[in-house]
């Protein structure tokens, strides 16, 4: 048996999580930003489930799968805003919202 | 180096550069072909930690359902590009590369010292077969509820996105 080392996956998904931080603060597109809350989403499910391979309960995966449903729920009233903001706005530059009075 | 771990490498190196990539890149294009990368890679990941259930709802949801959606997203919102109109050339503002960029290895570092300090030895993996048949069984056995919760939730939030999402609303 050549079992891949825990702290490996929880390295992969810290450095997941920090890519999806620094984009949802660097990038000005709602977009974009919403790519990097779902990056962050799925670094901490990759956490979850890398602990739960040993639990012989599994707890970790199926929370893991709420989470997924979670994720997709809030991608799709996201994305409605988003072109809702669209049609107010004529764009969704984040950074030109505050501007506007 | 055994095949597994070389496996593990690998599909480590997509998803984190396929993840650099979609940080580094202005085009939002580039951004959703480097997303779908880091969705197979990190399916790839889920069945190297025995998930193989996660690995495959994983890539029918993001690949099958939230990329779409973001594709639609891209397209309803008509973004200006740089004027090329044969190519697909969406570039994107942002703000400035240097604090953010800052801020996230900050968060890595951070995240990556107190996973140094913690202890994840001696825990031993508990089952490495397929998790099919106890997903399924514990999703209508002791999970009930609250996989007739999330279904529930599920058709609330997609039934908010279409009334937000109407034309005159």
């Amino acid at each position: 048996m050549h079992d891949i080392p825990l702290i490996l996956f929880l390295r992969a998904g810290a450095f997941l999580f920090a890519i999806g931080f620094s984009m949802l603060i660097l990038k000005r597109n709602a977009i974009f930003v919403l790519m990097g809350v779902e990056l962050m989403l799925n670094a901490a499910n990759l956490n979850l489930i890398a602990f739960s391979r040993q639990d012989t309960a599994n707890q970790g995966l199926l929370l893991g799968i709420f989470v997924l449903v979670v994720g997709v729920c809030e991608m799709a009233v996201a994305l409605a805003l988003v072109i809702q903001a669209y049609r107010q706005f004529q764009h969704i530059d984040l950074g030109r919202f505050k501007a506007r009075n | 180096m055994t095949p597994i771990i070389l496996s593990f490498v690998i599909l480590v190196c997509i998803t984190c550069g396929s993840a650099l990539v979609m940080l580094w890149t202005k085009n939002i294009l580039h951004a959703a072909l480097a997303m779908f990368m880091t969705m197979l890679g990190l399916a790839g990941l889920y069945v190297l930690a025995y998930a193989d259930v996660m690995a495959v709802s994983h890539l029918m949801i993001y690949v099958g359902g939230v990329l779409i959606l973001i594709l639609f997203g891209i397209m309803l919102t008509n973004q200006k590009g740089r004027g090329d109109k044969d190519q697909n050339n969406l570039v994107t503002e942002e703000s400035s590369r240097v604090w953010p960029v800052f801020i996230g290895l900050a968060t890595f570092a951070g995240l990556i010292f107190i996973l140094v300090r913690g202890n994840f030895g001696g825990m031993e993996i508990a089952d490495s077969n397929s998790k099919l048949s106890f997903v399924g069984i514990s999703l209508l056995t002791d999970y009930a509820m609250p996989f007739e919760l999330v279904g529930i939730y599920l058709l609330i939030a997609l039934i908010g996105a279409t009334f937000i999402a109407k034309q005159d609303a």
